[in-house]
């Protein structure tokens, strides 16, 4: 009914489409790419998109917060791909100074004493967290950003993937161990 | 995940593969009864499942324990600015402004208006980009430049009749003004002059071949008002031209003084009236 009104040139519905999903897809893609600049650009390319294709968009093929999302992974798949080359340079440096500086993911953490204030501390590991999360392999990172921080079911990941279930279930899997392995690493090296 | 092609084993009736296909059952609840025995029994059993069982799940702790971010504050303006170009303030302040009771009329307009402004928003949205207003700022400039070069006031615009006479005079003023002007430009003037002076040096050398010309003169059409010039007939009892009735034009055919240029056939057919004319014409 929103979509209906929308394409019918109704600027409220519009917006109300903008309130309603522009805190989801900023999260998506803020913890897909790692940083908030790249996020707000991304976030608004995926509105200027959906803006377009809005009268594309068929209710009798699935939900439309699924439709939203398969814009938002696609366009973020197509920014990893352009960014690839930027990245291969980046870790290029970064590998040229390890071996000099030798600083791992943990001593990237600013204060390695442990805080006297929860929040302080809870923001940390968060932190953490996210830098291990923009570690992982782009397939294992979206599976498991879809499920485990925009809770999706394993139909609608499948859907907006475009691969079986069964997939999608080892991609999750797969990546939870991952990024449980790269953290007990981080925390051994900080203990 | 684990290479299950070389730790492929059964542990409390159940192999790692399929201990693998229910890892997200059971940390999603859905695995209950004795499936959900023999899984915990083999995770606790096989060297390769437990552990990454208890991987699995402090990852899936570790991601639940994620916040979401809050998106920057300008974030819904500025996508609605580059959808729609419309700021949010002002929609947000007509959405929300009660609606006061109408009449039907009222009603019917304001439905009109609002189908009207629908209809508008995608043109009304690319005349607001920023680009469009520079280019229209730009050829504001540009006309405003140019008439002020010609010194077009807009005060004077106020004062234009627009009666067709008035028109017309005004059209012919103008040009009467232009063509003044172009006349009395130094360098159109100077260029005038000297294409007048090579004309008339030209003049007489280019007269030369056509100096027959004046024999073919249309009397009737003369209107110059001169008096004929005559020279070409000469009356004069010195003359011993033989006038030769039907003999065609040219040099005479008998002339002593063109012997040498005898017309090799000098039509011998036709009748020759040979007469000398010793009248004087006054």
């Amino acid at each position: 009914m929103l979509v209906r009104r929308c394409v019918a040139g109704d600027a409220a519905a519009w917006e109300e489409i903008v309130q309603t999903y522009n805190r989801r897809i900023y999260n998506i893609c803020y913890r897909f790419a790692g940083s908030s600049d790249d996020a707000e650009d991304l976030a608004q390319e995926v509105f200027i998109k959906m803006y377009r294709t809005l009268a594309s968009y068929d209710s009798s093929k699935g939900a439309f917060v699924t439709w939203v999302t398969t814009i938002t992974r696609n366009l973020l798949v197509d920014h990893f791909r352009k960014t690839k080359q930027d990245r291969i340079t980046d870790s290029l440096d970064a590998t040229s100074s390890a071996h000099e500086d030798a600083q791992p993911l943990s001593e990237q953490i600013q204060d390695q004493s442990a805080p006297p204030d929860q929040h302080v501390r809870s923001r940390e590991v968060g932190e953490t967290v996210h830098a291990a999360l923009a570690k992982l392999s782009p397939e294992l990172r979206e599976a498991v950003i879809l499920r485990d921080l925009q809770d999706f079911d394993y139909r609608e990941i499948a859907t907006v993937l475009k691969v079986p279930e069964g997939t999608v279930k080892s991609r999750i899997n797969r990546g939870r161990a991952e990024l449980a392995r790269l953290l007990q690493r981080t925390y051994r090296q900080v203990m | 995940m684990p290479d299950h092609t070389k730790n492929d084993q059964t542990s409390n009736g159940m192999q790692c593969h399929e201990f693998d296909g229910l890892v997200s059952d059971a940390l999603d609840g859905v695995l209950t009864g004795t499936k959900l025995d023999g899984f915990h029994a083999h995770a606790r059993t096989c060297s390769v499942c437990g552990p990454l069982f208890a991987e699995v799940q402090a990852g899936r702790n570790w991601l639940k324990s994620l916040t979401e971010v809050e998106p920057p504050v300008s974030l819904v303006t500025n996508i609605l600015v580059s959808t729609t170009g419309v700021d949010t303030q002002r929609l947000r302040v007509n959405v929300s402004a009660p609606q006061p009771r109408m009449g039907w009329m009222a009603a019917r307009w304001e439905s009109a208006q609002a189908w009207v402004s629908g209809a508008m928003q995608p043109i009304w949205g690319t005349v607001r980009q920023p680009r469009f207003a520079m280019s229209f700022g730009m050829a504001f400039f540009s006309l405003s430049v140019a008439l002020s070069v010609l010194g077009v006031k807009p005060a004077d615009l106020r004062q234009i009749s627009l009666r067709p006479a008035a028109l017309r005079h005004t059209y012919y003023n103008t040009q009467a003004r232009v063509v003044r002007y172009y006349d009395n430009i130094k360098l159109v003037y100077e260029v005038q002059a000297a294409v007048r002076v090579l004309k008339r040096n030209a003049a007489p050398a280019e007269s030369r071949p056509g100096e027959s010309a004046p024999a073919k003169k249309d009397h009737k059409n003369d209107t110059t008002q001169q008096p004929e010039q005559k020279q070409d007939r000469d009356y004069s009892q010195t003359g011993n031209h033989l006038i030769l009735a039907c003999a065609p034009l040219g040099p005479s055919v008998l002339d002593p003084l063109n012997q040498d240029r005898l017309n090799p056939d000098p039509l011998p057919d036709l009748p020759v009236v040979s007469v000398t004319t010793y009248r004087r014409f006054v």
